[in-house]
């Protein structure tokens, strides 16, 4: 077992006293189930002066209608935001996007604000600190140089999150608090395709929740490339959102994840009116290619990633253009 | 022994299904594992690891660290000159090295602090200046000429090679009627046993005494090297096992974070808790190697295979461990499954700059068993036979049997194992009538029941087992077989439960403590139930034999007319009788508590002949025999496999507790199945990055398939109550029923392991001839 490094917990019950907290201290960080922070802890990731526990803030628990929208807060548990009815009824591919995460108990403890702003991962990266000693560490962290693109001046460690792609084809916004008060920002603007800075979350500011708007005739779905059924993160993860209009597209969202190191929205508008085919199939996948940068990132390589990646997108628009 | 009719229903009797018998604790928490163990004021530990996969030591500076307040004790190299390894012809690592380091992980310096923040801080001030020597991770790169050796007494960077040949293997494929000869490659596995390698060793310095709790299979050996490297007398050091969460082979060898504990307390003159965290778990490895197979069949139409040629050449890691044994049981086991006219080896154990492989579930025959077997299949198919055809035309004629390696078959029920999973798994109606991406596939496989010539030869009994009585009527079985989980203390018990017809609490199991319980050689190669259990045996009959004399005495009848039934001794066709307690009691009347010694020692017949050089290595009393088929799915989007239904029957000789026996055989399969399917290895440069449970894929719950497990009795003649090995020999059939039963589902063959997603993928890109 390898030592957590020292720090100040602190268990703020208002949303208030928790970015009062963080803006106190520079080094900060939040926490809600820890299933992402304090494993990267104990391998000396980052040495926090405070940590910020968001567990004890009722506001960040509910999931409740409000302007239509559903809000979900950042501190509902992945397990309970699974099998919450109002998910179940009106979203239920964000439900399976939630069991889809690594296992029951990390689910029991794990938030959908952890999940969405969960760390990148690279194998240069997600290893011991003695490890990344002997390796002359890297860009993400303490280091100057990139292993996975040689003399490159940013990090390419890849975004693994499986819940935000779907909020994201689902038209879903970012609610963010700071002492100023409250924004909101498309759930897809809380990134940035960097691997070492890869959310656009001011020091001071914390993800409070995520609003859904009503499905409108939408219907979406997941899939996740991994090589176990439970534990592991998506190789590649797509999804897609599709309203068809009788024989045409009528609406398209479509939204990757472990491929880049932000989960990115797919250019799909070419494909609006016009009907599901394998034209459009081939449109799709190139559309896919300009937009993912598979690089060697994971154990599994890029190829396997890629093959799967377009291999899924089409199955899901397949099953969901014939309403299966 | 005779055999004879056995009751079954009685708990801890032989055939009954009787839970563990230290199982409670262990699903109640209350067992204590090494890390558990208290030790107020112990002393934490530390080692530093090598960054570089191979170089030279220059220096080596603790001076800071040791200055550093709170640092009690830092080791090096050269605190230990003497060099260990299981071995005895091939000792040539240290715990800390000295010279050179030889793999990234390869310790370097230890430091015994008190907290873990401070050894931390410590190992950080060690100054270590390497000058960088070319470094292999491949045994091909390794066996060039002009590679520098990794041991100088090692030239070639070759442990071993082996070559051996039994008939004329050139005239059976010249009367074959099909020749085929296919290279398969499979990828370097770890157990993964879910404890992490750990030590507690208390230094008593008035003394000079060293007692060690640790994470082993082999206290024994652990016992014999850290005297050896410590250069203390053994009578000085006490060995325990506490509970042990798994160890499948990794751990029945001395380790060398053992000793660096042992290290750390003597020259701290204290305690000290070295705990391992699951990287330096993986890196301390002994698992199965990187192996390629190239293997030659010559079949006739009907099946009946005239010659096998099997090369292995295996990726041994950093120093030597088993991998002796381990590439001449590649050879080995591939006697005593089939009957073969001509068999012809080749082998090399290859020095690689990565952590050191050894034993691993199923050691040596697995990846060898998987190409054979492969192979069996392909041909199978080419000439349009049954799979179980071509297993049936090959059988073992007559039992018993001798193989040209010299062992002797004494029990023999692959036959049945096949009747019985064909009939199972519906093979005739199912097998090529399923849906598309569906497949069925069969795969044999069998394992010794302990080795009969042990690592360190002493002419000692190969087991011994004591049983203790006293006043309170208690048994108390101290046998130093070592307990991991697979239920040894469970079946020593039964033994004894058996032979006295006594009730289960009654007894009670002391297990691997040097200091109380006679010694054993440990836990591997499914030695135990057959050694141990038969030590055990021997013991019981004699403690009813002191018992029944003195039944005899107090009821006035002799000896030989008691019985002993469920506590009650009776004079045959009387009703005088006398309850089992009242009979210890007339026992101890002028002897006092009795403690009585049974042993086993195996006949010599079954140590191999030394005319046939290597076959001391697979020389057993008798082999475990499987049949297994696997059903799968193969999705083509995600090249995902999925094992539906694994039917397995295993020939244990006798199962003397099905309910262990089922668990013993659901976890072999599922540890093949894992190698199958998803387990592997990775290195950059030499750089581990699968060092932990996220990255080295172990199957989780979702993955694990149906596994349905029919017991045969072949009733061995030697065996405890005619029982035999039960939980490696159905390993290695999963591998090749998998491959198999992937190539009904796709059309494709693999030859690489594991069946990864990744490998999937590019065998049907190139089935469909896809660019990438």
């Amino acid at each position: 077992m390898n030592l957590m490094p020292e720090f100040r917990c602190h268990r703020p019950t208002t949303l208030e006293e928790a970015v009062r907290l963080k803006a106190a201290a520079a080094s900060a960080r939040f926490v809600g189930g820890g299933t992402d922070l304090l494993v990267n802890l104990r391998r000396g990731l980052g040495e926090p002066t405070d940590l910020i526990d968001l567990t004890a803030v009722a506001d960040l628990a509910a999931i409740r209608y409000q302007d239509g929208a559903l809000w979900v807060g950042a501190g509902v548990t992945l397990a309970d935001l699974a099998r919450h009815p109002e998910i179940l009824a009106s979203y239920p591919a964000v439900a399976d996007a939630a069991l889809a995460v690594a296992g029951p108990t990390h689910r029991a403890a794990a938030t959908l604000g952890g999940n969405l702003c969960q760390d990148t991962r690279c194998i240069f990266y997600n290893q011991s600190e003695w490890w990344r000693e002997g390796n002359g560490w890297c860009l993400k962290y303490l280091g100057d140089k990139c292993h996975v693109v040689v003399k490159s001046d940013r990090c390419y460690a890849t975004y693994h999150g499986d819940v935000a792609p779907v909020l994201m084809v689902l038209g879903a916004e970012a609610v963010l608090a700071s002492p100023r008060g409250v924004r909101r920002i498309a759930l897809a603007e809380l990134y940035r395709e960097s691997g070492a800075e890869h959310l656009t979350l001011g020091p001071d500011e914390v993800l409070a929740a995520v609003a859904l708007p009503p499905p409108a005739g939408r219907r979406a779905a997941y899939a996740k490339a991994r090589v176990r059924d439970a534990v592991d993160f998506p190789l590649a993860g797509v999804a897609v959102a599709l309203r068809r209009d009788g024989d045409v597209i009528g609406e398209l969202g479509v939204a990757i994840t472990g491929t880049n190191s932000a989960p990115l929205m797919i250019d799909t508008d070419a494909l609006i009116g016009r009907a599901w085919n394998d034209e459009a199939a081939a449109v799709l996948a190139l559309s896919l290619r300009k937009t993912a940068n598979l690089l060697r990132t994971t154990i599994t390589g890029p190829k396997y990633r890629r093959r799967a990646m377009q291999g899924m997108t089409r199955r899901l628009m397949d099953t969901l253009w014939n309403g299966r | 022994m005779s055999v004879r009719q056995l009751e079954k229903h009685r708990v801890g009797l032989v055939g009954a299904r009787t839970p563990l018998i230290d199982g409670v604790e262990k699903v109640t928490g209350r067992a204590r594992y090494t890390a558990d163990l208290p030790a107020a004021g112990a002393l934490c530990g530390r080692i530093l690891r090598s960054p570089l996969p191979h170089a030279r030591i220059v220096s080596v500076d603790t001076s800071a660290a040791e200055a550093l307040e709170g640092v009690v004790a830092v080791c090096t190299g050269e605190d230990c000159r003497v060099p260990f390894g299981v071995l005895p012809i091939a000792e040539n690592e240290f715990p800390l090295a000295r010279e050179k380091v030889r793999y990234r992980g390869d310790p370097v310096a230890a430091v015994a602090a008190v907290d873990e923040a401070t050894a931390a801080r410590a190992l950080k001030l060690i100054r270590v200046e390497y000058e960088k020597l070319p470094a292999y991770f491949d045994s091909g790169k390794a066996m060039k000429p002009g590679a520098v050796p990794i041991h100088a007494e090692k030239p070639n960077n070759v442990l071993r090679e082996v070559h051996a040949e039994f008939g004329d293997s050139e005239a059976g494929f010249a009367a074959a009627d099909l020749v085929r000869e296919k290279t398969y490659r499979f990828a370097e596995v770890n157990h993964v046993h879910i404890e992490p390698n750990a030590t507690l060793a208390e230094y008593d310095p008035e003394r000079g005494h060293l007692t060690l709790h640790t994470t082993t299979q082999v206290p024994y050996y652990v016992l014999l090297k850290v005297a050896q490297c410590m250069e203390m007398d053994e009578a000085s050091i006490r060995v325990v096992k506490p509970f042990v969460g798994g160890g499948f082979g990794a751990r029945t060898e001395c380790l060398h974070f053992e000793i660096i504990a042992g290290l750390l307390a003597r020259k701290a003159g204290a305690t000290v808790r070295l705990l391992q965290t699951r990287e330096e778990t993986f890196l301390a490895h002994r698992g199965r190697p990187d192996t390629k197979i190239t293997v030659k069949l010559g079949m006739k139409r009907d099946g009946k295979l005239t010659a096998c040629h099997l090369q292995a050449v295996q990726n041994g890691g950093a120093y030597a461990s088993y991998g002796i044994i381990t590439i001449l049981y590649t050879g080995a086991l591939l006697h005593g499954i089939y009957e073969i006219p001509a068999i012809k080896h080749d082998g090399w154990r290859v020095y690689t700059n990565t952590p050191p492989c050894g034993a691993q579930r199923g050691h040596g025959t697995v990846d060898a068993r998987a190409a054979f077997e492969a192979l069996m299949n392909e041909m199978a198919a080419e000439l349009g036979l049954d799979a179980f055809a071509v297993r049936q035309v090959n059988l073992l004629p007559s039992i018993p049997y001798v193989t040209a390696y010299t062992q002797r078959v004494m029990s023999y029920g692959l036959p049945e194992c096949l009747e019985k999973v064909m009939k199972a798994s519906g093979w005739a109606e199912r097998r090529g009538n399923l849906p598309k991406g569906r497949g069925l596939g069969l795969g044999c496989s069998h394992f010794v029941s302990g080795t009969t010539t042990p690592k360190h030869w002493t002419g000692e009994p190969h087991a011994a087992v004591n049983l203790r009585l006293d006043f309170d009527g208690g048994i108390t079985v101290l046998t130093g077989a070592a307990d991991i989980g697979q239920g040894s203390s469970t079946m020593a018990a039964q033994m004894v439960a058996e032979t006295l017809s006594v009730d289960w609490n009654r007894l009670r199991v002391i297990s691997a403590d040097s200091a109380l319980t006679p010694k054993d050689n440990g836990s591997y190669s499914s030695r135990v139930t057959f050694m141990v259990g038969n030590a055990a045996v021997h013991a019981a009959s004699q403690l009813k034999r002191i018992l029944t004399e003195a039944a005899a005495k107090k009821l006035e009848a002799s000896a030989d007319d008691i019985e002993c039934e469920h506590e009650m001794f009776r004079v045959v066709g009387t009703d005088k009788e006398l309850p089992f307690h009242d009979a210890v009691k007339a026992a101890l009347v002028d002897t006092g508590p009795i403690t009585v010694k049974g042993t086993f020692t195996s006949p010599t017949e079954f140590m191999g002949d030394k005319k046939v050089k290597g076959s001391a290595i697979g020389a057993t009393m008798g082999f475990c025999y499987a049949a297994q088929v696997v059903e799968c799915s193969v999705d083509e989007v995600t090249g995902k496999v999925t094992a539906h239904k694994a039917w397995v029957a295993v020939d244990v000789g006798r199962a003397l507790n099905p309910l262990a026996v089922e668990g013993q055989v659901q976890g072999g399969v599922w540890m093949g199945m894992g190698q199958a399917m998803s387990e592997e290895t990775r290195f950059d440069e030499g750089r581990m990055l699968h060092g932990n449970m996220l990255d080295y894929r172990v199957p989780t719950m979702v993955e694990s398939p149906d596994i349905e497990v029919f017991i045969v009795e072949s009733i061995d003649p030697n065996g405890p109550f005619g029982a035999k090995e039960a939980s490696e020999g159905m390993l290695a059939g999963f591998l090749p029923a998998v491959m198999d039963a992937v190539h009904e589902a796709t059309g494709v063959r693999p030859y690489t392991l594991p069946l990864s997603p990744e490998r999937i993928g590019d065998l049907l890109d190139a089935r469909d001839g896809v660019q990438s």
